[in-house]
C-alpha cells in the first residue's frame, strides 16, 4: 500500500504490519482531507497523543540502572545492549484511520510537536475529532487549532496540570498499614 | 414436603464466643469473635457502644423493622455496579431481604451501595446524594476501589470513599462475589437489630 | 461491504454545525423564553452509570443536549505505565467492564504483536469462545437494563438469569466471575478445566431458545414498537463520520464487522453471519443485538468443536523469556529459575515500538495503541474506547425526541461509563 500522493508526508514507516506515515504539522488537514477523500479512510478510529520526555533515559534494563549509573553498552550488562532512538520532538499526536470499504485498511498519521506547539484541528474533517482532540489536550496538553471547543473533558474544569505528561506524577496517597501509626 | 422455616440472622445457632452485649445480641463482627485481638479503633468504639448499650423492646422493635426493608439507592458507578445489579437478579434475590425496591431518589433510599471507583469529579455528587438522604441512613462500601481506593492509587481516585462519607460495612473484593455483598448486607442487617447506631453517629470521614 | 444508501433514513447530515458534539438550541424553532434547562445525571435513574447530561426542554421535546463525561475518569492510562508488563494485564479489564474479556484481549493481543510471540492455537480457539461467550454475557446485560429503563421490567431478571449462567462457565474457567484475567501474553493463563466445552454446549443448547422467548416478549409489543421504531436516527454517513462501530453502525446499514472484514484470532476459520439492519433506528439496534447472540452462540459451538480436537495442546507459549517455566521444571532446570526469577522479579521486556492492536468488542471498535521503549513497563496505552465514540453521537441522535425517549436513546448507544472515561 502506497501513500505517495499524500501531501505533506515526511517520512512513512512501516513495521508490525502497519503503515505510519509522519505529516508536517502544518499539512496536517491537506494530508487528512485527502487521505478521506482520495483514499477513502471514512473513519476516524483513535487520536492518541504520547510524551516522550524522557525517552531512552531509563535504559533498556527498566528501573535496574539508569543511564548515568550503568553503562548499556558494557558487554554482560542485563538487558539488551540497545538504547532507543531519540524522538524528533517531545509530543507525538498519532491519528489512526481506518477504510470501511471492500478494501479495509489502517493507516497512522502522526505528528511531531514541541510544547507549546499547536496543530490544525480535525473536526471539518472527522467530527468524531471533537471528543478525541478534546482529550489530547486534557491529558497531554496539546492544543489543537480552530476546535470549537477546547475544554476539559475528562478531568473536573478547574484541574491544573496535564497528568498524562511524564513530569506530572502519579499522584495517590503513601499506602498505611494498620498496626502502624 | 418438609416445612422450612427462615433463618433469621438473630437466631442463628452458634456458639457464644463471648458474653458482652454486642455478642449476645447477634453481631457477628471480627471484635467478637476473635475476642484475643487487641483493640484497634474499631475495637474501641465498639466498646464504647456496647457500654452504653440498653435496648429496650421499643427499640428493638424499631430495630427490627428497620432492617427488614432498607431500601438500596441505585448508585452505580463502575465494576462493582454490575455485581450489584445481579444480586437483584433471581439467583442472588434480594428481595427476600425486603430490599429489591431500589430508588433512584435518594429522598427515599436508606442505604447508599457505592459500588465501583469514585473520582475527586465525582465526589462532590456523592455527597449531595448523601446528605440528601433522610436520617437513619447507612453506608456500605462495596469493592477494594469504594474501601480504599482499590487497585488505583493515582491523582484521580478517592483513596476510599470514607474519605467524604462515613461507612458502616466495608465489602471488599474486585468485584465482591453477590454472595459477598449479601454477607456484607446482613451483618449491617445485624448491626441495625443489635442497636449499633448508623455510622454517622459513632464517627466522621477518615483522615 | 454493502451500504445502504443513507437517504433512507434521513437526508443530509445532522451533526449539529458548530460543535459536533453539543446540540444548540435552534432559535427559529424553540423561543428560548420557553427553554427549561435540565441536569441529567451525574446520578440517575437509568443504569448506565455517571453520565451527566445537560439538556435544553421545550416543553418535552429536547432543544439541545450536552453531555458530559469524566466522571468515573480513573487514570488508566497513567496508572499501567507504571506496572510491569505482567501486572498490568489486570487493568485493561476494568475498563468496560461488561466486555472484560474483549478489553484484556486487545492489550495482550497488542503485546504479543510487539514481542512477535506464536500464541498456540489451542489459546486463540479458547479466547475466540471466552470472547463471544462475553459478547453474549454483555448483550445479554444491555438487554435486561435497556428494556428496564423502558418499561419492561421482567426482561431484567429474565436476562440476567442467563447472564448468570454464562458468568458460571467464565468461573468455571477463568476462577471468578467478572475481570478473570485469563488472557497472558503468550496464551492463557491456564488451561481450561476438563468438562468445560460439554458445560458450553449445555448452555448454548438453551441460549437461542432464551433469545427467542425475549423476541417473543419484546418484538411486537406495542409500547415497546412505539417507543423504538423511529426513534433516534443515524443515518450511515453520519454514523460514518462520527467514528461509530459495532451494532450502532451496523443498524444504520453498514456491513462492517471487524470480524469478518479484518480478521483476527481465528475469525476466519468460523461459519457465522453479520446481521445489518437499514433503519437507523432503536428498534434496528436492538435487532442487531439479538442476532448477534444468535450468531455468538454458533460461533462457541464450532470453538468447541474444535477445542476438543485440540485436547492436551499447550495453552500458553513456549518462549520462557516470557511465560513462566512450569514450576516442575524449576526443581531440576537451571535456566528455568534464572527465568523465572527474571519473569517474577523484572518481568519481561518487550522489543521497541508502536502498534495499535483493534478487535470487535461487543459495543464496537476497541482498540490498544501501545508505544513500548523496550523496557520492562509500557510507555503509554491507549485504549480507543468505542463508548467514548458513541457518546458524541448523542447530539446526532436524540434530535426530534422527546425527552422520555432520550433514555432509549441513549441505552440504545450501548455506552460504558468506564469505557468512555478510562
Amino acid at each position: 500500500m502506497t501513500y505517495e500522493a499524500v501531501p505533506g508526508v515526511v517520512e512513512t514507516r512501516e513495521a508490525f504490519g502497519e503503515t505510519t506515515l509522519v505529516v508536517d504539522p502544518a499539512r496536517l488537514v491537506e494530508a487528512c482531507t485527502h487521505l478521506r477523500d482520495e483514499e477513502g479512510f471514512n473513519l476516524l478510529s483513535d487520536i492518541a497523543a504520547a510524551d516522550y520526555l524522557g525517552w531512552g533515559e531509563q535504559g533498556v534494563a527498566g528501573y535496574i540502572g539508569t543511564a548515568a549509573g550503568r553503562d548499556l553498552h558494557e558487554p554482560g550488562s542485563q538487558g539488551l545492549a540497545h538504547v532507543p532512538a531519540p524522538k524528533p520532538k517531545r509530543f507525538s499526536v498519532s491519528y489512526h484511520l481506518l477504510r470501511v470499504g471492500d478494501v479495509p485498511a489502517r493507516v497512522r498519521v502522526q505528528v511531531w510537536l514541541d510544547d507549546g506547539e499547536a496543530v490544525a484541528t480535525l473536526v471539518p474533517v472527522w467530527p468524531a475529532a471533537d471528543w478525541f482532540e478534546r482529550e489530547a489536550w486534557d491529558m497531554v496538553g496539546v492544543r489543537f487549532e480552530g476546535h470549537p471547543n477546547l475544554v476539559r473533558i475528562l478531568m473536573p474544569d478547574d484541574w491544573e496540570g496535564h497528568p498524562l505528561r511524564k513530569d506530572y506524577p502519579l499522584g495517590g496517597e503513601p499506602v498505611r498499614f494498620s498496626g502502624e501509626d | 414436603m418438609a416445612e422450612r422455616r427462615p433463618q433469621l440472622a438473630l437466631k442463628r445457632e452458634l456458639p457464644l464466643v463471648s458474653d458482652r452485649p454486642l455478642a449476645r445480641a447477634g453481631l457477628q463482627s471480627e471484635r467478637v469473635l476473635w475476642p484475643e485481638r487487641g483493640p484497634g479503633v474499631f475495637e474501641r468504639e465498639v466498646a464504647e457502644i456496647e457500654d452504653a448499650l440498653l435496648l429496650t423492646t421499643i427499640d428493638k422493635a424499631v430495630a427490627w423493622a428497620r432492617s427488614g426493608s432498607v431500601w438500596p439507592d441505585t448508585f452505580g458507578l463502575a465494576c462493582c455496579a454490575i455485581e450489584m445489579m445481579s444480586i437483584v437478579s433471581s439467583r442472588y434475590d434480594i428481595a427476600r431481604f425486603g430490599m429489591e425496591r431500589f430508588s433512584s431518589s435518594p429522598r427515599q433510599a436508606d442505604l447508599l451501595i457505592v459500588s465501583g471507583r469514585v473520582t475527586h469529579k465525582m465526589a462532590p455528587a456523592i455527597r449531595q446524594v448523601y446528605d440528601q438522604m433522610l436520617e437513619p441512613k447507612w453506608v456500605i462500601a462495596m469493592g477494594a476501589c469504594a474501601s480504599s481506593g482499590g487497585m488505583f492509587n493515582n491523582y484521580t481516585i478517592l483513596q476510599g470513599v470514607d474519605k467524604i462519607l462515613p461507612v458502616d460495612i466495608h465489602v471488599p473484593g474486585c468485584p465482591p462475589r453477590p454472595e459477598a455483598l449479601i454477607e456484607g448486607i446482613v451483618r449491617l442487617h445485624e448491626k441495625i437489630r443489635a442497636g449499633v447506631p448508623p455510622a454517622y453517629e459513632i464517627r466522621g470521614v477518615a483522615e | 461491504m454493502t451500504v445502504v444508501p443513507s437517504t433512507r433514513i434521513y437526508e443530509g447530515t445532522r451533526i449539529p454545525p458548530r460543535v459536533p458534539t453539543i446540540l444548540d438550541v435552534d432559535p427559529s424553532k424553540h423561543d428560548p423564553g420557553d427553554i427549561l434547562r435540565v441536569n441529567f445525571g451525574p446520578n440517575h435513574p437509568s443504569t448506565h452509570g455517571v453520565l451527566r447530561l445537560i439538556v435544553d426542554l421545550d416543553g418535552e421535546a429536547i432543544a439541545g443536549i450536552e453531555a458530559v463525561i469524566g466522571y468515573l475518569h480513573t487514570g488508566f492510562e497513567k496508572t499501567m505505565e507504571q506496572k510491569s508488563w505482567w501486572k498490568s494485564v489486570t487493568y485493561p479489564a476494568r475498563i468496560d467492564y461488561l466486555g472484560f474479556h474483549a478489553n484484556e484481549l486487545e492489550y495482550v493481543l497488542a503485546i504479543e504483536k510487539l514481542l512477535g510471540i506464536d500464541v498456540p492455537r489451542r489459546a486463540t480457539w479458547a479466547r475466540m469462545a471466552l470472547a463471544e461467550l462475553n459478547r453474549i454475557h454483555s448483550h445479554l446485560v444491555w438487554l435486561g437494563t435497556a428494556a428496564l429503563e423502558l418499561g419492561a421490567i421482567s426482561m431484567f431478571w429474565y436476562a440476567f438469569d442467563d447472564r448468570d449462567a454464562v458468568l458460571d462457565l467464565f468461573e468455571l474457567a477463568g476462577g471468578t466471575r467478572l475481570h478473570t484475567r485469563y488472557v497472558q501474553a503468550g496464551g492463557l493463563a491456564e488451561d481450561l478445566p476438563p468438562g468445560f466445552t460439554d458445560e458450553v454446549r449445555k448452555f448454548c443448547a438453551a441460549m437461542p431458545k432464551s433469545v427467542d422467548e425475549y423476541e417473543t416478549i419484546l418484538d411486537k409489543q406495542k409500547i415497546w414498537l412505539e417507543r423504538t421504531k423511529g426513534i433516534g436516527l443515524l443515518s450511515a454517513d453520519d454514523a460514518l463520520a462520527l467514528g461509530q462501530s459495532g451494532p450502532v453502525l451496523r443498524a444504520s446499514g453498514v456491513d462492517w464487522d471487524l470480524r469478518k472484514n479484518m480478521p483476527y484470532l481465528a475469525y476466519d476459520e468460523v461459519d457465522f453471519d453479520v446481521p445489518v439492519y437499514a433503519n437507523g433506528d432503536v428498534y434496528d439496534r436492538y435487532k442487531v443485538h439479538m442476532d448477534e447472540m444468535r450468531e455468538s452462540v454458533r460461533i462457541v459451538l464450532q470453538c468447541c468443536d474444535r477445542l476438543d480436537e485440540m485436547e492436551g495442546e499447550p495453552w500458553i507459549a513456549d518462549d520462557r523469556k516470557v511465560v513462566l517455566p512450569p514450576r516442575h521444571e524449576l526443581h531440576t532446570s537451571m535456566e528455568s529459575l534464572i527465568y523465572h526469577f527474571k519473569i517474577v522479579t523484572e518481568g519481561y521486556r518487550v522489543p521497541e515500538g508502536e502498534v495499535y492492536v483493534v478487535i470487535e468488542s461487543p459495543r464496537g471498535e476497541a482498540g490498544c495503541y501501545l508505544v513500548s521503549d523496550g523496557g520492562a513497563r509500557p510507555w503509554r496505552v491507549k485504549f480507543r474506547a468505542p463508548s467514548f465514540a458513541a457518546l458524541q453521537a448523542t447530539a446526532t441522535v436524540v434530535q426530534g425526541a422527546l425527552v422520555a425517549d432520550m433514555v432509549a436513546v441513549a441505552a440504545s448507544l450501548d455506552f460504558i461509563m468506564g469505557d468512555t472515561d478510562r
